[in-house]
């Protein structure tokens, strides 16, 4: 089943084309990252998909319903979302803030100590969160989205302006609230996150998706025929992949006259230059 | 227009909280208080005292403490966050609204008690004081609602302060100036009318007009901040 089904979705901003004919569905269990630079319509997709948004044009569907009856409280009771505007009470301690989630899911008074458990903030629990670190209230934040366990969790760049370590720590997370099966929607513009995190991703750029896929199929599809092959005298070759070739380096082989070989596969940010012509952030 | 209890309450709980550890906003509580020690010291000489009284309490403390909790919750961002969890328009309007109700009726006996005003009649003074906290708390909403920052909400209270506490002094003029008859239309012109019941005796037609009056602006309001609430919800 689908939990997410978007066809052919256009929003437009007076004369700005925001998204243009976006098509793409989401199984349940997924993780789904909607790649693309700053502007390029992701937060606008998750506003439709939220009800935030009327699209212009096509259909939206979030658990098979018009994206319309994620207002109603009963939708709302099944996803969490976390963007870089989500925001947190700045006088109230991290425990308060999720106090109030609590009481707003009506969950049992352990979800708040599991969720605090879950973002390592345990410790943290009566500090104030204006004086949090980025990371430390990215992580309140993501408590306050996820306390409920919903069964879709929309992320809008939940690791921009973080530390390696705290997006590790976010990672982690995610990895294991999918496990549980949680489907997650991701946008980002961070090649590597998506590489990590996603099973499937849509390049998005201009309002319009590029290309989409899982990371290893575009990688093998945009990946040149190449093998690059280092010798121990120092020398590297970039060689076709073919029969010669395959001679050439078994005959390397035998003489140990190999230092390293390596197909030439693109990065994620390499298909993302490629697709969209644009420099990454 | 379903509401919960349990997720209006818990939104009254943490405005609570937010609200009395925000002392630039608390510290409004003190002014009908002090309004009514100085008015009482200045005796029953003072005319319409009793209606300034109220009527700033109401601009002062009722509509700027709920116009500033609604545009800190816009300025940041935890009013759309709100939106997206299952809390209903009409919980998060009641939670939010109910704190401010709390503390003006507490904040109003208080003012009124020091003043010593005692009104002609109980019923009738409890109703127009209930009706116009509502009717403050939606033009408040409203405030908030069309502010972006804080500072915005505190700006957007100078026509709602101009307008409803001028009026039941411009309406004075209306024998020499008709147009300004207008204002006697105004919720807090019909407030001082039914704050100058004479003890003595009064007439129904003294009382249903003024209260019904009242009544009218504090439905128009409440309904226009629940659909720019719900407007609220959605961009553009």
């Amino acid at each position: 089943m689908a939990v997410i089904q978007v066809e052919q979705v256009r929003k437009t901003f007076g004369a700005r084309d925001a998204l243009t004919e976006v098509s793409f569905s989401i199984p349940k269990g997924e993780i789904f990252g909607f790649l693309g630079p700053s502007g390029a319509g992701k937060t606008t997709l998750i506003k439709i998909l939220t009800a935030q948004l009327k699209p212009t044009g096509g259909v939206a569907k979030v658990f098979d319903q018009p994206a319309e009856a994620m207002q109603q409280s009963a939708q709302k009771m099944r996803f969490g979302i976390l963007t870089d505007n989500s925001g947190l009470y700045e006088r109230l301690s991290i425990e308060e803030n999720l106090e109030l989630y609590r009481k707003l899911y009506d969950l049992p008074r352990s979800a708040v100590e599991q969720v605090l458990q879950f973002v390592n903030l345990s410790s943290e629990r009566k500090k104030k969160t204006n004086t949090l670190s980025k990371g430390m209230r990215q992580r309140v934040m993501l408590a306050c989205a996820i306390i409920h366990e919903p069964e879709l969790l929309f992320l809008d760049e939940p690791t921009s302006a973080l530390d390696p370590v705290n997006s590790a720590h976010i990672y982690k997370g995610l990895r294991y609230l999918n496990e549980k099966g949680t489907t997650i929607f991701i946008t980002t513009h961070d090649m590597a996150e998506a590489e990590l995190l996603c099973n499937r991703v849509a390049i998005l750029y201009q309002g319009r998706i590029q290309t989409i896929g899982s990371p290893r199929e575009l990688k093998r599809q945009h990946r040149e025929n190449l093998i690059r092959v280092e010798l121990t005298s120092g020398e590297a070759y970039e060689l076709p992949v073919d029969g010669d070739t395959a001679d050439r380096i078994a005959d390397w082989m035998k003489r140990g006259l190999i230092e390293r070989v390596e197909t030439k596969e693109p990065s994620l940010g390499d298909i993302f230059i490629k697709m969209t012509g644009s420099e990454l952030l | 227009m379903n509401i919960s209890y349990k997720r209006a309450s818990a939104i009254f709980v943490k405005d609570y909280k937010e609200f009395s550890r925000n002392y630039a906003l608390s510290i409004m509580l003190l002014f009908p208080i002090l309004f009514a020690v100085l008015f009482k010291s200045a005796g029953a000489s003072l005319p319409g005292a009793a209606g300034f009284l109220f009527n700033s309490s109401f601009v002062l403390l009722t509509c700027f403490a709920q116009a500033c909790l609604i545009a800190e919750e816009k300025e940041r961002n935890t009013l759309r966050t709100l939106m997206l969890t299952p809390a209903t328009t009409m919980d998060v309007l009641m939670g939010k609204s109910s704190l401010v109700f709390v503390m003006s009726t507490v904040v109003l006996a208080i003012s009124t008690l020091l003043f010593g005003y005692e009104p002609a009649n109980i019923g009738v003074f409890v109703a127009a004081i209930v009706l116009s906290i509502v009717l403050y708390t939606a033009a408040g909403t409203i405030c908030g609602l069309y502010s972006k920052t804080l500072l915005d909400a505190s700006l957007s209270i100078i026509p709602v302060a101009f307008i409803f506490m001028g009026a039941p002094w411009g309406a004075v003029l209306a024998k020499d100036y008709p147009v300004f008859g207008v204002l006697d239309y105004m919720p807090s012109s019909q407030l001082v009318h039914l704050l100058n019941l004479s003890p003595a005796g009064y007439s129904a037609g003294e009382v249903w007009p003024p209260l019904l009056i009242i009544a009218a602006w504090t439905a128009v309001l409440t309904l226009v901040s629940v659909v720019l609430y719900q407007k609220r919800l959605r961009d553009e």
